[in-house]
C-alpha cells in the first residue's frame, strides 16, 4: 500500500512539476483547497450565536406569561451554546490539519489544541447524544496525536481514514443543530410578525395613522431581515452537506487522492464551499 | 420552518362527554373556510413514549402547526370584518389567542432546546397518539365554526404542552383526555367539513 502511495505521490509530483515534501507527504492541491475551503465555510458559528440569543430578540414582543416560558427556554439555549462551538472549532482544527498535510507548510497548531481540552460538557441539557460526545473525544485525540508529533510520519490518507467516521459524526451534530435552530428561528419569526397582523387590521382610528405607519415600517423591515435569515440556513446546511459528501469522497477514494476523477471531484466540492461562503458574505 | 409539521388524519374524535373549560365564548359564528390546503395523512413514527430525539421533534412540530393553524384562523376571523372596525370584545378574544399561539411556540422552543435527551419516563401514551391528538387539534381549529370553541380546544393544547414541558406522566394523561373531551364536544358544534 505504501508503495501505491509513493508511486502515486511521485507521479503527482512529476505532473504539477512542484517540489518534493518532506516526511513522505505529498502535494494534494485538491485536498488542501478542499479542506481549507471547508475550515472557513461560515454560517454555523453565526446561527449558533443567533440561536443562543433568540430571547434578546423577541423579548419586546411577548406577554408575561409567555415570557416566563420564553426565560426558561433562554437558559436551555445557552446551556447547548459552549457544546455547540467547541464541536465546530474541532472540526475546524481538523479541517486545517489536513490541509496542512496535504501541502508543503509545516506551522505549529499545538496552541489551538488546548481550545479542545476539557471536551464537551455533554451533559442532558447540551443537546448532543452520546456518539456525538464520543466523536468529539475521537477528534481531539486523533489532533493532539497528528499535531503534537509534529505531523511525522503522517499522510494525509491516515488522517482522512482515521477522522472520517468522526468527521462525520460531529457534522452530522451540527447539522442536526442546524435544524433545530431554524425550527426554533421559524417560530421567534412568527412570534415576532403575527403581532403587525393581528393589531394593525384592530388599529384604524384617526389618531393612530402615525402609530400604523409605524409599525407597517417596522413590519416591513422584519419581514425582510427574516427572509435573509432563511437564506444563510440554507447557505449553512448546504456548506455543511458539501463538507460532509466531500470527506466522504476522500475517504472513499483514500488510495486515488492523486487520481483525476477524484482530484476533479475534490476541486468541485472546494469550488461550491467557496461559492457558499461568499454567499454568506454577501 | 421546513415543512415537516405533522398534519392529520382527519379522524372522529375521541369518545367523551364532558366539554373542554370554556374562557372567552366570544362566538362571531362561523369562520370564512381556511384557504390552506387540506392536510395530507401521515403517519407518525411508531414506538413507546416520549423517549427519543426525533420523537420530541415531532411532538415540537405539531405544537407549531397548532400555533400556525390558531394564526390563521385568527387572520381569518379579522379579514370577516372586512375593514370595518372589529368590536372591542372580538378584538380581546383574538388577542387572547395571539397570547395562546405565542405561549404555543415558546412550548415548541422549548421541545426543541430539549430535543436531543429530553425522555420522559413511565408515560403509558404512545408518541404515536400525542402526535396525532395535536395534528388533530390543528385540523379542528381550522375548521371549527365557532371561534369561542377554538380557544377551550387551545387551552386543552397548551396544557398538554405544558405537561409535557414538565416531564411528568399524570399531567400529559390528564392534558391528553381534556383534549379528547373537548373534540367529543366539538363533534356536535362542528359543522360538516368543507
Amino acid at each position: 500500500m505504501l508503495r501505491r502511495i509513493a508511486v502515486g505521490a511521485g507521479l503527482l509530483i512529476a505532473l504539477l512539476g512542484t517540489g518534493c515534501a518532506t516526511h513522505g507527504s505529498v502535494s494534494l492541491q485538491e485536498v488542501r483547497a478542499f479542506a481549507d475551503a471547508s475550515a472557513k465555510v461560515g454560517g454555523y458559528g453565526e446561527l449558533s450565536r443567533r440561536y443562543r440569543d433568540t430571547f434578546e430578540r423577541e423579548r419586546p414582543y411577548l406577554s408575561p406569561a409567555t415570557e416566563r416560558v420564553a426565560r426558561e427556554n433562554d437558559a436551555r439555549r445557552r446551556a447547548v451554546y459552549d457544546d455547540a462551538v467547541a464541536i465546530q472549532r474541532a472540526l475546524v482544527l481538523y479541517m486545517q490539519t489536513l490541509g496542512l498535510l496535504a501541502g508543503e507548510e509545516r506551522y505549529d497548531l499545538s496552541a489551538r489544541i488546548d481550545d479542545l481540552g476539557s471536551g464537551l460538557k455533554a451533559s442532558t441539557e447540551s443537546g448532543l447524544q452520546q456518539r456525538h460526545v464520543v466523536a468529539y473525544t475521537g477528534m481531539s485525540r486523533l489532533l493532539t496525536r497528528v499535531i503534537a508529533s509534529g505531523y511525522q510520519n503522517r499522510s494525509v490518507e491516515a488522517m482522512v481514514r482515521d477522522g472520517d467516521a468522526d468527521v462525520q459524526q460531529l457534522l452530522d451534530a451540527m447539522m442536526s443543530l442546524t435544524r433545530l435552530y431554524r425550527k426554533t428561528n421559524e417560530n421567534e419569526k412568527k412570534t415576532v410578525l403575527g403581532i403587525f397582523n393581528v393589531e394593525i387590521p384592530f388599529s384604524n382610528r384617526n389618531n393612530e395613522r402615525m402609530l400604523v405607519t409605524l409599525a407597517k415600517v417596522h413590519l416591513q423591515n422584519k419581514t425582510t431581515e427574516y427572509k435573509l435569515i432563511d437564506r444563510r440556513y440554507d447557505l449553512a446546511m448546504q456548506g455543511l452537506t458539501k463538507v460532509a459528501l466531500g470527506h466522504q469522497k476522500m475517504r472513499e477514494n483514500m488510495h486515488r487522492l492523486n487520481g483525476d476523477e477524484v482530484r476533479h471531484l475534490l476541486a468541485n466540492y472546494g469550488r461550491d464551499l467557496n461559492i457558499i461562503r461568499d454567499g454568506l458574505n454577501e | 420552518m421546513d415543512k415537516t409539521t405533522p398534519h392529520s388524519t382527519h379522524s372522529p374524535a375521541a369518545n367523551g362527554n364532558a366539554s373542554g373549560p370554556s374562557d372567552t365564548p366570544d362566538s362571531p359564528g362561523h369562520a370564512a373556510a381556511s384557504t390552506s390546503p387540506s392536510p395530507s395523512l401521515r403517519k407518525p413514527s411508531a414506538g413507546n413514549a416520549l423517549s427519543t430525539r426525533q420523537q420530541v421533534i415531532e411532538l415540537a412540530d405539531g405544537l407549531s402547526d397548532v400555533a400556525d393553524r390558531l394564526h390563521e384562523r385568527v387572520l381569518a376571523e379579522i379579514a370577516r370584518h372586512d375593514g370595518r372596525a372589529v368590536p372591542d370584545r372580538t378584538q380581546a378574544t383574538m388577542r387572547a389567542l395571539l397570547d395562546d399561539e405565542m405561549l404555543l411556540r415558546q412550548r415548541a422552543n422549548a421541545l426543541y432546546a430539549d430535543a436531543a435527551a429530553h425522555v420522559i419516563g413511565g408515560l403509558a401514551q404512545s408518541q404515536a397518539r400525542l402526535v396525532t391528538l395535536t395534528a388533530e387539534a390543528a385540523d379542528k381549529i381550522r375548521r371549527i365554526g365557532i371561534i369561542g370553541e377554538v380557544t377551550s380546544l387551545v387551552g386543552g393544547v397548551l396544557a398538554l404542552a405544558g405537561a409535557v414541558a414538565s416531564g411528568q406522566a399524570t399531567p400529559i394523561v390528564l392534558a391528553i383526555e381534556k383534549i379528547q373531551f373537548h373534540n367529543a364536544a366539538l363533534k356536535v358544534l362542528t359543522p360538516p367539513a368543507a
